[in-house]
């Protein structure tokens, strides 16, 4: 069974995956993560949310959190895959477009 | 016709998934919507299968109130009950969750920004502000019991979400 979520890096990308639930649960420890790949100062990250089946606010959170960081650090930042319930929460909050999903 | 479903979790997150799990079938029985094959062995067994606009509404609040609650209401600490009422009707579903924990001020919850850019993303503040938005009703009344009442209604679904 798959972890809900890995990081793989390669020489010019970060790529984040993560599955099922990212929640009021699960964003701690996810929030160690990102915690580290912002460090790394990457230049270009993807986060692959086609695994994820659901998002809650504490969630979206900590996307925030590597989007500014990764920004905030000179990076590109993709999102990519979102589908079903956290495609709708991120148009709820109108972040589709910042995030430009 | 209405059916009733009734379930108590200690209020603690460590009890979410089961409240969540069971709100979101009680959803897929108003909105139809067909389970994924479960003997397909591409599928997760702990994949959350929550697609219809109106289990998407539904599953989103719910997991926000039920955050409210574990966080606000008993101090991530636990110590008492949260008590879900789940009412089932051909084109409705309402869930009424109750606490014995501290009341939540929801007058004093932050707006979002009104134009959102990437200075401006928030980092916090969002949850009451998606329950509501996803319901078509949702009422908050202090107790002892505090009481959430969350409605939402299958005719009026495609125009509040829409389709991904």
């Amino acid at each position: 069974m798959s972890a809900p979520f890995d990081v793989q890096r390669t020489s010019d990308e970060t790529k984040l995956t993560i599955r099922r639930s990212l929640d009021i649960n699960s964003a701690p420890a996810l929030a160690d993560q990102i915690d580290k790949i912002v460090a790394t100062k990457p230049t270009r990250v993807l986060v692959d949310l086609s695994e994820l089946d659901l998002i809650d606010s504490s969630g979206v959170a900590a996307l925030v959190k590597l989007y500014k960081g990764v920004r905030s650090g000179g990076g590109a930042i993709t999102i990519a895959g979102t589908r079903d319930q956290p495609l709708a929460i991120f148009k709820l909050l109108r972040m589709d477009k910042v995030f430009n999903l | 016709m209405v059916a009733t479903i009734r379930l108590s979790v200690p209020g603690t997150l460590r009890y979410r998934p089961i409240a969540v799990r069971a709100v979101a079938e009680a959803a897929r029985l108003v909105s139809g919507s067909p389970q994924r094959d479960a003997k397909n062995p591409t599928i997760d067994p702990l994949a959350h299968d929550v697609r219809h606009p109106f289990d998407t509404a539904v599953v989103s609040a719910f997991m926000e109130i039920f955050n409210n609650v574990a966080i606000h209401a008993y101090q991530r600490k636990g110590g008492g009950a949260i008590e879900i009422e789940i009412a089932l009707s051909k084109d409705a579903i309402i869930i009424e969750v109750r606490d014995d924990g501290r009341a939540f001020d929801i007058e004093d919850v932050a707006q979002l920004p009104a134009e959102l850019d990437e200075e401006s993303l928030p980092e916090g503040g969002m949850g009451i502000h998606i329950a509501k938005t996803m319901l078509d009703e949702m009422t908050y009344v202090p107790g002892p019991p505090n009481l959430w009442r969350l409605c939402k209604r299958l005719s009026t679904t495609q125009v509040a979400v829409g389709r991904s």
